[in-house]
This record gives structure tokens, sequence and C-alpha cells, in this order.
């Protein structure tokens, strides 16, 4: 093996495609996020946004040093950690409904010093951690049956239950979407499947009559039926949309979307930042921009299938996962494909919490990457 | 590779791995699929829906065109309309409602009235929170006082808009029209006019026909809707507005008239006393309408809407159950038998064909036997000639003459002088009125002509039928020598400041083909129906008034048998009254003709009225040339 007599000489060699690309990824969300608050520039109403890119910039800075220290680190070490973060992470998950401060209707942020934090954000590495161990530690070889994966799938649905309740539906689905991805490099019987499939399906029925708030109803019906409420969540939509459209083929320019200087697009510096740069750089930016996100999809999967072992492979499929699945559903609901769910787009989207949960992640996959 | 044999299905997950990176190219693939819908195939209806929110367009509101009668006098024009809304929720009822009772001067009645109304709005969960309108068209001693203390009446605004005033109402109302709002209908059908709900659209008569004209066209002023704070509004103004950001609105044409308001008021007075009826006065020597009055008439200022929606629904539902059909413009929408007033043309229609000499007499007793029939006249007339039979309007020389004649030589007669055909006057619908043919008679009879229809038609009854316009016209080439012309009631459009964009001449719409010979012999008669003291106009006539013409008295129901005294019969069986002639009998000026709708004989009801108008034509016009003479310089408009 050429790779490893090279690495026993220069120590683990950095994956230079997969710091590139994420560097990428948030120098343009950063730039995109610096047009996406200028239009507040001197509106006093929400003058706290004019130079939040200053800050995210910081966090990109501590994210990446993290994210450092973490590929240093031989991810086999995590496997051990993995119970006591887990559990911490639960814990602070709880504390959110003694300690958090409600924004808009829903408990996400605990108050630290001066800085709030979003545990729901930390808990998805743990998440993946958490079932990557299981997957380690379950040596079966013939194919699963329903019984083997209800740990894998609590250790999931826990998290998912009480981020649930603050309420956050894009993250519970993240902490889920990410943990059957993982499970896919594990046997399943196909009965199995197919009894989980209509699970799914009898689980969701439930969950719309019972366990979904109003709101979260109401975006997925106006999503089905955008004209008959054209004000409400659907007036986001279509006005997200139009921003896109706008955009044309090369863009309006930068600083230039009128959509979003002018306001039209709701909470774009996190939940529409892509509606802000599509209709900046247009067609040919967004192009890019999904190319960047499939690379670092399909690059982690193929970090996976050469990971040295399962649980290193199961960390690279998770961490692949929650990249793919947030950037795919926040760009579809902004280019309307989607019901809209608040969910970040990884590593663009403002917030402090999600870009270095996702730095951090990553240093894990690059971990994984150095030692195959 | 060695590492991966470890794992007991790591075999699994690479054959997995190529599906799992499908997966992810489908998924990324279909939002490049819809970024492409969105950002190049659809780019421009989302580039338009962005410019929308930030743009927006004021409308600038353009002045409708005046219409002038051919002296300048002003018929319809604009005046602001002020009206007092309120929000019943701010509005204090111990406190402000008396304040504005006493400046508003509201009656006790009215105050009740509108404060039942208020408390209606009031209790009303959305209606309280908004302008509600409550009073129409305030004075202006009013509003003035309402300005004034605007501050003690907290909740009370007063708005003004424009309406449009009819200074002369009811006078010529079928052929000025009035205002309506526009409906779903014209919004549908004509989106390039520009309409919008609310507008408000010509109804009938000049104010319909001409809309586009006087309508004008309206501006519009575009600005920033919101603004990044960034940047300066010069600046973005700039960048989005481009050239197009205002549009100054066009104000309407004006239009002058050919009517005259003087001559239209001398034949309402002329008119009154009648019930029902209409009269037309033409120029003969161009065409040109110069009075046109149908009775009962509406007033266009409250069909407008001037006091009110409430108003213009209650009047349009009392014109609509009233029996005598106010808004039915007589002079053209309907047609009636025009009785003796189409012996004329059957004269002409004889000697044309030589079926009857000049001095060929006919023994009156009375009535006519024709096979089976018996057809009566009017009296005993005795022996009479053509001149005396048109004189004196005896039926049976003209029973005579129609047993002689072909009933399609009077129809191609009556054609030439435009009877069943349109005048072609372009407003209102017309009556196209009819001439029977032996043709028309044998699709109408299944085959069975017989030769009383043609009796009758010489006569002007039957299945005869015309407008009074069309009469007129007829009249008119009567008088001319043969020319008959398109009736005109448009004279010119002019611009705003007066300058003339359209002048229309007269249009002859031919020149029909006569023996002056016989014309002149038509005309004498009609002169000694006036001058002869056996004439039927002789009783009726004014000292001193040159008119020619010929009475009519048309039967409208057999149940008012010829001769039989009207009074006792029911208003709408009695006999239409006739008079149609034209002035001075040498070279003549005007055609007047005089429609009484069950008004009776023709002598002795239809003949005044016609006298009476062509005397104050001749006065009109002694006093308009010593006014010219005076001041040469008359000023030709008055303003609003």
């Amino acid at each position: 093996m050429a790779r490893s007599t090279k690495s026993f000489r220069s120590g683990p060699e950095v994956d230079m495609p997969l710091l590139i690309t994420v560097v990428a990824i948030a120098s343009i969300g950063i730039i995109n996020l610096y047009s996406a608050t200028s239009a507040y520039v001197d509106a006093t109403q929400r003058s706290a946004l004019a130079d939040v890119y200053v800050t995210q910039i910081y966090w990109f800075v501590i994210g990446l040093l993290l994210a450092m220290l973490t590929a240093v680190i031989d991810y086999r070490h995590f496997e051990r950690l993995a119970p006591i973060l887990y559990f911490g992470g639960l814990i602070s998950l709880g504390l959110v409904f003694v300690l958090a401060t409600d924004v808009r209707g829903s408990a996400r942020w605990i108050q630290l010093g001066s800085f709030s934090y979003q545990p729901s954000e930390f808990m998805k590495p743990l998440v993946v951690l958490m079932v990557a161990r299981h997957i380690q530690n379950d040596t079966k070889t013939e194919a699963r049956s329903f019984f083997d994966l209800i740990v894998p799938i609590g250790i999931a649905a826990v998290p998912a239950a009480l981020v649930m309740l603050q309420p956050d539906l894009g993250t519970s689905l993240i902490y889920l979407t990410s943990t059957a991805a993982m499970l896919s490099i594990t046997r399943i019987r196909t009965a199995t499947l197919a009894w989980m499939a209509g699970g799914f399906v009898v689980s969701t029925i439930l969950m719309w009559n019972f366990g979904l708030k109003a709101y979260q109803r109401g975006r997925v019906t106006s999503f089905l039926n955008p004209e008959k409420d054209a004000t409400g969540t659907a007036w986001h939509a279509i006005q997200s949309q139009t921003a896109i459209g706008n955009g044309g083929l090369f863009g309006e320019g930068f600083m230039q979307g009128t959509q979003n200087q002018f306001g039209f697009l709701p909470d774009q510096h996190s939940d529409f930042p892509f509606s802000v740069f599509a209709e900046e750089f247009g067609f040919v930016g967004c192009l890019v921009l999904i190319g960047l996100y499939c690379f670092l999809s399909i690059w982690s999967l193929h970090i996976a299938s050469q990971a040295k072992d399962r649980f290193g492979a199961a960390l690279a499929v998770g961490t692949g996962g929650i990249i793919f699945f947030q950037a795919f559903f926040n760009m579809g609901m902004s280019m309307g494909i989607l019901p809209v769910v608040g969910i970040t787009l990884p590593l663009f989207s403002y917030g402090g919490s999600s870009l270095v949960t996702m730095l951090i992640s990553l240093g894990l996959l690059m971990s994984v990457s150095m030692r195959r | 590779m060695a590492t991966l044999l470890q794992r007991s299905d790591a075999s699994e997950f690479r054959k997995r791995y190529r599906w799992l990176v499908l997966f992810i190219l489908c998924a990324f693939g279909a939002c490049v699929v819809r970024l492409f819908y969105l950002q190049v195939l659809h780019s421009d209806v989302y580039d338009a829906k962005a410019r929308r929110n930030i743009i927006g367009e004021r409308r600038l509101a353009t002045t409708r065109g005046v219409i002038r009668d051919s002296h300048g006098k002003v018929l319809a024009a604009n005046r602001p309309s002020y009206n007092l809304y309120v929000v019943p929720a701010a509005l204090d009822l111990d406190k402000t409602w008396p304040r504005l009772v006493e400046l508003a001067r509201l009656s006790e009645s009215e105050a009740a009235r509108t404060k039942e109304q208020l408390l209606k709005l009031k209790e009303h969960e959305r209606k309280r929170d908004q302008q509600a309108l409550l009073l129409v068209d305030l004075n202006r001693d009013v509003v003035a006082s309402l300005k004034t203390f605007a501050e003690e009446l907290p909740g009370v605004s007063v708005l003004s808009s424009s309406v449009r005033s009819y200074p002369y109402g009811t006078l010529g109302a079928h052929l000025l029209g009035y205002m309506r709002e526009v409906d779903a209908e014209v919004l549908a059908e004509q989106p390039e006019a520009g309409f919008r709900a609310g507008d408000r659209i010509g109804a009938v008569g000049v104010e319909r026909r001409w809309e586009s004209y006087l309508r004008g066209q309206r501006g519009f002023r575009k600005f920033i809707r919101k603004r990044a704070m960034r940047e300066r509004v010069e600046d973005l103004e700039e960048r989005y507005l481009g050239e197009d950001r205002l549009r100054e609105p066009a104000p309407g044409r004006d239009i002058s008239l050919t009517l005259d308001m003087d001559l239209v008021e001398s034949a309402e007075r002329a008119m009154r006393g009648q019930l029902a009826g209409a009269v037309v006065v033409v120029d003969v020597r161009t065409g040109r309408i110069l009075a046109a009055h149908s009775k009962p008439g509406f007033d266009p200022n409250v069909a407008s809407g001037a006091s009110g929606q409430e108003a213009v629904k209650e009047a349009f539902q009392s014109y609509y159950s009233d029996p005598m059909t106010p808004t039915l413009d007589r002079t053209v929408s309907a047609a009636y038998p025009p009785g003796s007033t189409f012996k004329p043309f059957s004269a002409l229609t004889a000697l044309e064909k030589d079926i009857v000499r000049p001095a060929e007499q006919v023994d009156c007793r009375g009535g006519y036997e024709y096979g089976k029939r018996y057809f009566r006249c009017t009296g005993v007339h005795r022996h009479v000639n053509l001149h005396e039979a048109l004189v004196q309007s005896c039926n049976t020389y003209f029973y005579e003459l129609g047993s002689r004649v072909k009933i399609d030589d009077l129809a191609e007669i009556g054609a030439r002088f435009g009877f069943g055909v349109k005048t072609g006057i372009g407003i209102n619908p017309e009556a196209r009125g009819r001439m029977p043919t032996r043709a028309w008679y044998t699709r109408q009879y299944r085959g069975a002509f017989r030769g009383g229809f043609t009796l009758l038609a010489a006569i002007g009854q039957g299945a005869t039928t015309v407008n009074v316009l069309q009469l007129t016209l007829a009249y008119a080439a009567l008088a001319n020598g043969g020319t008959l012309y398109r009736p005109q009631l448009v004279r010119s459009i002019e611009t705003a400041d007066g300058t003339v964009v359209q002048d229309f001449p007269p249009r002859v719409r031919r020149v029909i083909e006569l023996d002056q010979g016989d014309l002149s012999r038509v005309q004498a008669a009609m002169v000694g129906v006036v001058t002869e003291k056996r004439g039927t106009a002789h009783g009726a006539r004014i000292e001193g008034v040159d008119m020619a013409g010929k009475t009519g008295t048309a039967q409208v129901s057999p149940l008012a048998p010829r001769g039989s005294d009207q009074s006792d019969v029911a208003y709408f069986n009695r006999d239409h009254a006739w008079f149609a002639g034209y002035s001075p009998t040498v070279s003549p000026e005007i055609a007047v003709v005089v429609l009484i709708e069950h008004g009776g004989g023709g002598g002795k009801n239809a003949v005044p009225v016609a006298m009476r108008i062509v005397r104050d034509y001749e006065r009109l016009k002694r006093e308009r040339l010593a006014a010219a003479k005076q001041a040469p310089a008359v000023q030709k408009r008055d303003f609003p």
C-alpha cells in the first residue's frame, strides 16, 4: 500500500480535497452573509445583524482550529468517549427546557456567559458517534432483523424526541436521516426494511395528527397549496423562489439582489441564505455551490469505503449524511421542492453553534480520512 | 485494502456505495432541474415578480372630455363631489356626533336615519374599523365648515371625487347618456382599455359611443416601494425605474354636438302636456340633428351616481318598473306605424309608375270596398284628386291608389328614402322599422298574399313601421329635393384647449332618383296641408309660421276604430299622433317630426307642437343674427 508507506514518512496525510471544499463553501458563505445582512446597515430594527459576518469569521476560525485538533486525534479514541459525550448532550438538551431563551416561539438556545449556544446542533455529531460505536460493536454477520435495529434507532430517536419538543422539526429529522444513512452500511433483512417502510408511513400519519404543531402542519399544507395562503408561510416560499428566479442565468450581481436587499426574504442569513446566493450569482453560481456540496457528500462516502474499521466507515457516512441531508433540505425548501422546515445550510448559514459543530464533524471525517 | 476484509459486511457496503452515490446525485440533480426551471426557463416571470415587489405604481387620474352643443353650451362636464366618510369605531356618539349633525346641517329626519346607519356599522365586527361612506355630495358651504372644524371631528373625513354632471338634466339625456360603474364583463372583454374595478364608463348615448375619445388616458408614477437604507432613493430610482417612471395623464377629448340646446328646450316646452313621444329636428341641408327629445326622460345626474349608489339603484328600479319606459330613446330605438305621414311617398310611387294622373279624381264616400272587406276613411271627402287627397288626408283615394300599385314598388320607393334600414346614427340601439314587400308577406302569411295589404301599406298602416329619425331624414329629403343624408350628431372633436382634432362634414347617403316635377306636386300638397282651408294642419297653424308637412294618425289597435272618440279608449290603445314637415316652404332649412304616443289625432295634437318649435327656430335665428351684428366676435364657448 503506497499510501500507508507515504504516511509513515510524513505522518498522516491531510485530505486536501476535503479541506479545500470545506474552506471554499465556508468562504462563499461568509461573503454571502455580508450581502444578506447588508440590507440592515442603518435600519435600527435589526442593526444587530449588520456585522454578523465578522462574528461568523471568528466562529469559522475557532471551528477550524477545533476541527484540526479533532483531526489530529485518532478518531478511535472517540469510540470510548462516545457514551459520555452522548449522555452529556442529552442532559444539555434537557437543560434547554429549563434555561432556554425563547426565540420566536421555540426554545433552542442556552445562554452561556455572553454567548448562547444551541445544544441540538452539538447533538448531531454525538448521535453519529454513538450510532457508529454501536455499529462497530455489532459483530453479527447475518442480516439484521428489526430487533437488532432498536438500539441504533433509539439512540437517534431519544434526542429527536427532545428536540421535537422545543419544537424543532428540522434538527430531529437530521438525527434520524443521518442514522438511517449509517445503518445502510450494515446488512438488514428485506422484510425488516419493508416493515420499517410501513412503520414510517404509520408514524408519519400519527405525527401529523398528534405530534406536529399547527404552524408545522401549516408549512406542509401551504407547500402543497401555495395559492391558498399567500400571506403566511407560503409567502416565504414564494418570495424565496422569486429571489432565485430573479437571479437568472448569471445572477443580479453581488449585493444587487433586490429580493435580498429590500428585505423580502425571511431570515435570509440563517434559513434562506441559498436564495440570497442564487439571486446574486444566478444559475451558474448555484451549479458551483451544489457541485461543492455534492462532492463533499460523495467524498465522505468515498472515505467511508476506504476506512480501516466499521466505526470509521459509519462515522464518515454519518457525517456525510448530515451534510447531504441538511444541504438538500435547505436548498429544496428554498427552491420550493420541499416544505419550509427550519434547517440551516451547512457551513453557509449564519450561526456559531451550527458552524462550529459542522467543522468539528468534518474534523472527525478528516481524522478518518487521514487514517485509512 | 486488507482492512476491509475484517469487516463482516464490508463488501455489502461497497455494493451499496454506488447506490448511495446515485441517490445523492439524484437529489442534487433534482435541485439543478428545479433551478433550471426557475432561473433559466422562467426567469422572466420571477424577474417581473421581484420588480413588482419593489416598484409601486400610483395612478394619475385623467379628466373626461366635456360635451358641448353647437353653440358651446356645456352638456356634460365634471365636477368635484364631496363625500363624508367616518370610521364608526372612532366616532364618539356623545361628543362628535351632535357637532357633526350641526356642521353638516342635517335635518332631524336625516340625522335620525344616518345615526341608525352608524349604529349598525358600529356593531359590525369588521366594518366598524373601516372607513364607511355616510353622506354623499355635500354642498360647498358644509364642506368648508367641516374642514374648518376638522379637529373637533375625530374619525370623520371628507374626500372628494369627480362626478359627471349634466347641467341640462333630463334634456337630451337619451342622446348624451350617463355614466355607470364598469362591470366584470367589460373588464374581461377589454383588458387593453386599462379599466380597473370601480372605474366609470359611458353607459348609453354619446357617452358610450364616444367613450374612447372622452375617457382620456390615465397616467402613472412609479416609485420605489421599500428601500434599503444604504442607498439614496435617487440612485435606486435611477437603477430600477428606468425611463418610463412617469406618464402624465392625457385628458379626454371634448366633443361638440350638432344639437342646439335652445331648440331642444323649445321641443321640451312644446311637448309639455303630452305624456310620451319624440321630436327630431334635422337640418335638411346637412343631415345634422339640431334637436332630439324623447319623453319621458331620466336625469343622467342621478343615473351617474351624483347622489350616491343607493340613489342610482332606486332610480333604475323605478325606470324599469315604469310602463312608460323612460330610458327608451323614442327617437331611434322604437319603430311606429307612420300612418298618413307615409302618403307623400305613396303619391310619389304612383306618379313615378304613372298609375294615377294628378288631375284624376276619386269619389270618397267614407270608405272603400275591396274584396270582402270595407276599408274606412277618416271622413267623406267626395271628389278628390291627388293634391286634395294629400291635403285632406283622404284614405279612400290612397286605397284606390293602393289597389293599382304593386306593394314592392311602394317598398322600393320607401327604401330609397331610407325606410326599413338603420339610419346609422351610431348611438343607442336603433329600431330598423319595416317596409313590407310581397316576399315578406309571403314568408309571414305562408304564401297567402292579399291585395288588402297593399291598400294598408299605401296609407302607412299594416306592417309598415318607421323610427322617428328615419321619418325626419326622409322628410328632409322631400324638402331638399331628394338628398338623403346620414344623420349627424357629433360635429367635431377637440382637445381640452379647444384645438379641433377632427371636424365631421355632412355625409350624403344617396341622391334619390326622382322626377322633380312629381316632387314639386307633393311639396305643393304638403304646403296645402297647412295653408289650405281644408288642410289637416290648417286648424292648428300659428300665423306667420311658414311650414309644410303632413299629419298622421296612426292606428295602434283595432280596439280604437277610426273616427271614434279617443278619450273613450284605454291609453295604450289610442292612436299615435304624427306631424312630419319642414320649414320654410321655400329653400327649406329644417325638417321636423313630432310623434305623440297615443296622442290621438295628428292634426289636433302633433301640429301645434311642430308649429311652436318652428316658430322658436325662426326666433332663435333672428336673435342670433342680431347678436352677431352687434358683437361680431362672439366668444364661442363658455366654461363650466
